[in-house]
């Protein structure tokens, strides 16, 4: 058995110890967003327009991961609303960011990696480095605007005479209580994610000018950006969308009553 | 969004710009920092399109274009000099000048300078700006405190990649496994202070990390690592498992910590709300938390452990390679890097639970 296959049947097994068949879901939304996203892959290795894929692609992935491991239909319509406006957002920021900053395709640090190969593939790698930018963000939007909207969804329940403007508010303070452990998770993955990089630079001496100079540094450092960037628009979009669905609700069901 | 415009701080963000002009104008004019000569490209003549293709019928072109500028650091400040370049149509690893860029050069006296790499200081400052002004400005001191634990916390991990240089990476996974240790107290000790919530936190965090490291090693030994391709590693520079491991350990730690986090503030709130919560009620509410929160966030990790393999991955397709060599020589080891890290963050579920269950001051109140 290969280990890939091992380790995600302990992780499958786990899931399900743990949450059941929210646990068999939240399994299945990793297996569809790994598909997905090399399918996406393949189809610009077809030569497709890369930004559209990744559009169509990015919608999928946020609802599978929104829908697949939500517990209250409402909260999960939410925060799916406020993950498309994110999602909007940060392409129209990604996609400049990514002409100012360069850092398509590959560094002098991957020499190693590409001897041999073709680089004159015919397929703009600044179009992939903006795709690769918005997909890994996906994870990150997809995570925050659940937080908050399960959050706000809560207090909702629980005072269902709150103003739709002390809702709003509340969702800030949610955002404020899971920002600094999302920023961690987001940092710490990058410190994990580019550690034998940090090596490698380590060894050549590179100073900190070299480093923030850097292509493959950057590359990785503008991803964790852009996700840090998403997860804090997240915050105030998701607690407007709820504050909004719930002042409309509230004056349907006044107006039916 | 009225809500949102009326609520935002006019002072902060008037502060936010100024800093950010003095940010971006600083670095747009810093080139006396560096040691290397910076050349700006003034004007450019760009030469004919030569179309190329090669084995696997890729279709491609290439153009030389001519550069004038001028030096503008260094003893070599004012210089005028012509530099040729080549870009192609992809830009895999070369890209097209246009006019105002600036570009670090090797400079030769006798003959031809030439380019080196592209000067991407200033958007990288002005990313940074961006990300800490709304920070401030969305969610005030709460922002300044997260942010004050990354800093603390690069600082650390610098810290130790010299160290593990000075160490020849012979104890790479003792070192960060420790640095784990630290980097969790210090940023749980930065977001909770210093109380039994924390200490309950920090010992769920470690826990759940070991337990991911302990159940891929036991899985490494009995699967022989088989379709673990660490030829693959990039930047490599030392032993790459335990390397490998390393990466791993450290890139999980943040979501285990988060996991941890959650769950346990939530218990510690619901006792504090029902003080005649029983141990048991308590650890299967932590479980109910976790199970809701897990699966997302696997998939934080999922997309930032993955979206930097996709480029390689695309260019080995075009290199005539199958889906399936494509993969294993890409994707598994993010794959797996994912898979031990979810690993990790699922067992933080019982783990935190149980330590609530057990640290959470006193039984049934009279």
């Amino acid at each position: 058995m290969s280990t890939i296959t091992a380790l995600g049947i302990i992780l499958l097994l786990m899931m399900v110890a743990v949450g059941g068949k929210k646990g068999v879901q939240s399994f299945l939304s990793l297996l569809f967003n790994f598909g997905f996203l090399y399918f996406a892959i393949i189809l610009m290795a077809y030569h497709l327009p890369p930004l559209p894929i990744t559009l169509i692609v990015g919608i999928i992935i946020l609802s599978l991961t929104i829908f697949l491991s939500g517990t209250d239909d409402n909260a999960s319509q939410s925060a799916f609303i406020s993950s498309l406006f994110v999602l909007i957002l940060l392409i129209i920021l990604i996609i400049p960011i990514e002409n100012w900053v360069q850092v398509q395709g590959f560094g002098i640090e991957d020499s190693d990696d590409l001897e041999g190969m073709s680089l004159l593939i015919g397929i703009k790698f600044i179009k992939i480095a903006i795709s690769t930018a918005i997909l890994s963000t996906l994870g990150a939007i997809a995570e925050a605007s659940m937080a908050i909207a399960s959050g706000l969804n809560e207090i909702a329940e629980q005072h269902p005479a709150i103003k739709p403007r002390q809702l709003f508010i509340d969702g800030i303070s949610v955002g404020k209580q899971i920002i600094g452990t999302t920023l961690n998770t987001l940092f710490f993955g990058l410190f994990g994610g580019s550690l034998s990089l940090f090596i490698w630079f380590a060894g050549l001496h590179y100073s900190f000018g070299n480093i923030i100079n850097d292509k493959v540094f950057g590359a990785e450092f503008i991803i964790i950006m852009f996700s840090l960037i998403g997860v804090i628009i997240t915050i105030p979009i998701t607690s407007a969308v709820i504050s909004r669905r719930f002042a409309k609700r509230k004056s349907k069901s006044q107006s039916k009553g | 969004m009225n809500e949102v415009i009326k609520k935002l701080p006019i002072k902060i963000i008037i502060g936010a710009l100024v800093l950010g002009f003095i940010a971006i104008f600083g670095t747009s004019h810093d080139e006396f920092l560096y040691q290397q000569p910076i050349f700006k490209v003034e004007s450019v003549h760009n030469g004919n399109r030569m179309k190329s293709s090669d084995e696997f019928h890729n279709a491609d072109y290439q153009i030389n274009q001519k550069l004038n500028g001028t030096i503008m650091n260094g003893k070599l400040k004012g210089k005028h000099l012509t530099i040729n370049n080549t870009f192609s149509h992809s830009g895999a690893m070369d890209r097209e000048y246009h006019v105002h860029n600036e570009a670090f050069i090797s400079y030769h006296q006798h003959g031809q300078s030439t380019i080196k790499d592209y000067k991407r200081d200033v958007p990288i400052v002005f990313l940074v700006w961006l990300s800490i002004s709304l920070l401030v400005i969305f969610l005030r001191m709460s922002g300044v405190s997260a942010l004050l634990s990354i800093i603390v916390n690069s600082f650390l991990f610098y810290d130790s990649v010299l160290i593990n240089y000075q160490t020849q990476g012979d104890q790479v996974l003792f070192l960060f496994g420790t640095l784990a240790i630290i980097f969790s107290a210090i940023t749980l000790w930065l977001i909770l202070g210093f109380s039994r919530q924390m200490l309950t936190t920090l010992c769920s965090t470690i826990a759940g990390t070991l337990v991911s490291i302990v159940v891929s090693l036991i899985v490494f030994t009995f699967t022989h690592e088989h379709g673990m391709y660490y030829e693959s590693m990039q930047y490599v520079t030392q032993l790459p498992k335990p390397l490998f491991l390393s990466e791993t350990l450290i890139g999980s730690l943040g979501a285990v910590m988060d996991e941890s986090t959650d769950i346990i503030s939530s218990l510690f709130a619901l006792k504090s709300e029902r003080p005649q919560i029983s141990r048991k009620q308590i650890f299967l509410s932590g479980r109910q938390i976790g199970a809701s929160i897990m699966g997302p966030l696997v998939n934080v990790l999922f997309f930032i452990f993955m979206g930097s393999t996709l480029p390689l991955a695309l260019l080995f397709l075009k290199n005539g390679n199958s889906i399936g060599y494509s993969f294993s020589m890409n994707m598994s080891l993010g794959i797996v890097q994912s898979l031990i890290s979810g690993i990790g963050i699922v067992a933080a579920v019982p783990l935190a639970s149980l330590f609530a269950s057990l640290f959470i001051k006193g039984g049934a109140k009279k």
